[in-house]
């Protein structure tokens, strides 16, 4: 493999193997954060008109739930790749991206066991709140994923405008 | 008392058994999904940051379901 490092499109101090993937992660953790935000207003207005201030409120919790869980899987690949010049980076890579996975289901089911009885929530809107965060970050994603252009082999090419 | 209730009696809510199929499924999916991907990696490690994308994509789609059947503990009474 040809030496990599000096790339002038690599952050200083990053690992000159990083994998080409990161634009695409980074692209899409910022779209999912708007997303978030139209989510939230969106939502947390129609929770409000439904049921009120328990409405407003578990429309807030369900799409920040949503959107931040579905975030951690990005998330976890690029703090993954921060270690990608390690001999043990496979290893790792899996071990992160995977333990970052399983960690984020049981702290979910913790939260659902939790906010289940409280009577300031709406379970519904909740529910319903949840799945658009849900639908709405898988559809971000794709879009991004179509959008993006992730070369074949690692090596320099001209940059795109839409990346940083 | 009849054998259903002697050999087949269930207490409590049978939406638990969901939650469980709704661990079950995505644990598979995305076990599949990463295994796949090892493979790939493995195979051709110079397309590892494509693979890692469409990787993503496929941890996304499969964890939604489990999110989604989970979350129904809010609805299932």
């Amino acid at each position: 493999m040809t030496d990599l490092n000096g790339r002038p499109d690599r952050p200083a101090g990053a690992p000159a193997n990083t994998p080409t993937s990161n634009p695409v992660l980074k692209r899409a953790l910022v779209w999912g954060g708007i997303l978030a935000a139209v989510i939230l207003v969106v939502g947390g207005l129609v929770g409000f008109l439904v049921a009120g201030v328990p409405g407003l409120v578990s429309a807030l919790i369900g799409t920040a739930i949503a959107v931040v869980f579905m975030a951690v899987t990005a998330g976890s690949i690029l703090l993954a790749n921060r270690f990608a010049d390690s001999d043990l980076f496979v290893g790792a890579f899996f071990g992160i991206v995977l333990g970052g996975w399983i960690v984020k289901f049981v702290v979910f089911i913790v939260l659902v066991v939790l906010l289940r009885g409280v009577d300031w929530l709406e379970p519904v809107v909740l529910f319903l709140a949840l799945v658009a965060g849900v639908l709405g970050s898988l559809v971000v994603d794709v879009v991004v994923m179509l959008r993006s252009r992730v070369p074949y082999v690692d090596a320099k090419l001209p940059k795109a405008p839409s990346e940083d | 008392m009849d054998a259903t209730t002697v050999l087949a009696e269930i207490n409590g809510n049978i939406a638990t058994v969901g939650y469980g199929l709704a661990a079950i499924g995505p644990a598979i999916g995305v076990g599949i999904v990463v295994g796949k991907t090892i493979e790939g990696v493995a195979r051709q490690p110079e397309l590892a940051g494509r693979l890692q994308v469409l990787m993503w994509i496929g941890i996304a789609f499969t964890e939604a379901l489990a999110f989604i059947g989970i979350a129904t503990y809010f609805i299932f009474v």
